[in-house]
């Protein structure tokens, strides 16, 4: 932003201010917070704290409940992103073909986005109630066919669903907006140099769709960390027997439930750094394959 | 690439294309011989590109048949019918460098990597862009990756070489460039070549023949000096030549053509309506002349061109020859050679048989549009 355009200096802090109060109040305060409560050891109904150096970090690391729920965290991080995204990709590249989507249609796309997660988690445990839901009759067939309350592979399948259903909208608007930005002539020229349809998906449109892809990705892992609390806290609550107490619910737990606010703190403090990790190995090692020439 | 002929000639029998239920092509029919390079020439909307993109086989035809070197091929992948394609817009892969795009279809074609390398540094020298393998197209300039294009149409070796107005997005003294080359290009690899242009220029000098085509329909296929000097169609001729040729509405008598003022215009045992036209170039000044009103001059420093208002209204456009100068008067006398007349039936278009100019007039060759 150019000085001559704002003249007056206190204009432009004035302009930015509402935003940056809003991102400090509700963004950098809690970090700040979460920081300060991992050094020291809070009273579970305020009063009063103690300052305990890293002891917090040495229980939590300690825990073997931290370290499953951890791998839990990680695996659904990969599987939830990798679903989502493929699942996307592939709409889109369908679409793409033969679609021309309308700005209302495109409108349309993006409402489940606008659906809390929460509200999402409800209706898919009704969808998928064992005894209630679509597979129902499965289960009257084959006893046992379908049961997420008990099943960790049937619960995982379930929250994936649910996931897929809640992302599909977001990426497969940008994904496709990237298919249809790749000019009509390329796919000829394609044609003419003898390559199949397929061919032309490895060799032309993905290297091509780059940019969207890797948005998308990074956008899409990094939600699965902390955007899947809503479907685990109305679907699974962290069951059946921890299988999917992922790290975000499990601060909630600890936090709320057994108010060990250093605990969750310290886990906070992690969680954060484990985000900013894999965004920032992302943007190392993934972008460097991404081109943006068009 | 040794300095041969191709025999495939490409054969269009009855080739219809609709879009929707409206006809882009209604029906037609003709013969590109082996090794000719061919212009289809025609004003936008007039389904050249149609027609292209049907020989490619990027478009599947409504109905007809196309043949290439006698093999109906318009059932067949565009890859099966051994031709390549130069795009308008280049349609390069960004994300390949220069080498990559050009060996392309060689790679999809499973031809081994030494002889890919060796056939990809062939067609970059062919194109002198042998300095440039290892770039991506956004490095190059335009005449550049136009001519990475063309590298990566002629390393396959095509039977039959398309153009879709290439020359389009290139300025003007580039555009000539890539004229004169392209001309040495089809000597040297005597590929069957189809080339789709709006430009009449690129038309007249590339072409040994020119397929000038209007709403679908082929109005005169033929040399470019017969599409000069003989013009088939009241369309054909107001199309070819720059300055356009002059059209005008008269009436015969059996002796003389007159405007609807009753001025005659010129010599000619035309009876009825018709269409007459001439070449600017062909205006002449004469003394004792038809007189007219000078109103509009332009000096385009090798000649001038006077637009003149006829006694009944109708404008007439003259070229002064080379150096000649157009002169300062208000009015001029004017004389309209016989010899340079055409004439085109006033329904129809068509040229009328009867008013057949000669053959060649030498001093022409001057005024070809540049």
């Amino acid at each position: 932003m150019k000085q001559a355009i704002f003249r007056a200096r206190f204009l432009l802090w004035g302009l930015a201010a509402p935003q940056l109060i809003v991102l400090f109040l509700f963004f950098y305060l809690p970090i700040i917070l979460a920081f300060c409560w991992a050094f020291h050891l809070e009273q579970p109904f305020g009063g009063g704290s103690q300052f305990v150096g890293l002891a917090n970090f040495r229980r939590v690391l300690g825990s073997s409940e931290f370290w499953s729920s951890a791998g839990a965290t990680l695996l659904y991080m990969v599987l939830a992103s990798g679903t989502s995204v493929a699942a996307a990709l592939v709409l889109a590249l369908a679409a793409d073909r033969a679609l021309k989507v309308s700005p209302l249609a495109r409108n349309v796309f993006i409402w489940p986005k606008a659906v809390a997660s929460a509200s999402i988690g409800v209706i898919f445990v009704f969808i998928l109630n064992p005894f209630l839901g679509i597979l129902a009759p499965l289960n009257d067939l084959w006893p046992g066919f379908w049961n997420p309350r008990t099943n960790v592979l049937h619960t995982y399948i379930m929250l994936f669903a649910a996931n897929v259903w809640n992302a599909i909208p977001f990426s497969f608007i940008i994904l496709l907006a990237g298919l249809q930005a790749i000019p009509q002539e390329l796919h000829r020229a394609g044609a003419m140099d003898g390559a199949g349809p397929w061919r032309r998906l490895r060799d032309i449109q993905l290297p091509l769709l780059g940019p969207q892809l890797f948005v998308v990705i990074v956008l899409e892992v990094a939600d699965s960390l902390s955007g899947s609390f809503g479907l685990i806290d109305t679907m699974t609550q962290g069951g059946p027997g921890g299988a999917t107490n992922l790290l975000v619910y499990k601060i909630y737990s600890d936090g709320f439930k057994a108010y060990d606010l250093s605990g969750a703190a310290t886990q906070t403090v992690i969680l954060m750094a484990l985000v900013a990790c894999v965004t920032g190995v992302q943007y190392l090692f993934l972008e460097r394959k991404v081109n943006y020439d068009r | 690439m040794p300095e041969t002929r191709s025999n495939a000639g490409i054969g269009l029998h009855g080739l219809v294309k609709s879009y929707g239920g409206a006809p882009v092509i209604p029906g037609l029919d003709a013969e590109l011989e082996g090794g000719e390079f061919t212009v289809i020439l025609g004003p936008s909307g007039c389904g050249k590109s149609t027609l292209l993109n049907c020989i490619a086989g990027l478009e599947r035809l409504t109905a007809g048949r196309i043949t290439i070197a006698g093999r109906e091929v318009q059932e067949e992948e565009p890859k099966n019918r051994r031709l390549a394609m130069v795009f308008q817009s280049y349609a390069l892969y960004p994300h390949m460098t220069v080498a990559e795009n050009i060996g392309y279809a060689l790679k999809v074609a499973r031809v081994p990597k030494a002889e890919r390398m060796a056939r990809v540094a062939a067609a970059a020298k062919l194109v002198e862009l042998g300095d440039y393998l290892g770039r991506r197209p956004g490095q190059l300039s335009g005449g550049q990756r136009q001519r990475v294009a063309i590298a990566r149409a002629v390393v396959r070796e095509p039977q039959v070489l398309l153009y879709d107005e290439p020359l389009s997005n290139l300025d003007a003294k580039l555009r000539q460039d890539m004229r004169m080359e392209l001309a040495g290009l089809h000597r040297r690899i005597g590929a069957t070549s189809v080339f789709v242009t709006h430009d009449q220029v690129e038309a007249m000098t590339l072409a040994d023949r020119i397929m000038v085509l209007n709403k679908g329909r082929i109005e005169q296929f033929d040399t470019p000096e017969a599409i000069y000097h003989r013009p088939a169609s009241a369309f054909v001729a107001g199309f070819i030549g720059s300055p356009a040729m002059n059209l005008i509405d008269v009436t015969g008598d059996g002796s003389h053509l007159r405007l609807s003022d009753g001025t005659a215009l010129a010599r000619h045992p035309h009876r009825g309506p018709a269409i007459l036209g001439i070449r600017p170039e062909q205006v002449q000044a004469a003394p004792g002349g038809i007189p007219a009103a000078v109103t509009w001059r332009e000096d385009l420093g090798a000649h001038c061109v006077l637009t003149l208002r006829l006694g009944d209204g109708t404008a007439l456009r003259l070229a002064t020859g080379p150096g000649q100068a157009a002169g300062t008067a208000a009015t001029l006398r004017i004389a309209l050679p016989a010899a340079a007349l055409h004439l085109f039936d006033i329904s129809t278009g068509r040229a009328l048989a009867a008013a057949a100019a000669p053959a060649t007039m030498k001093a022409e060759h001057d005024h070809l549009p540049s």
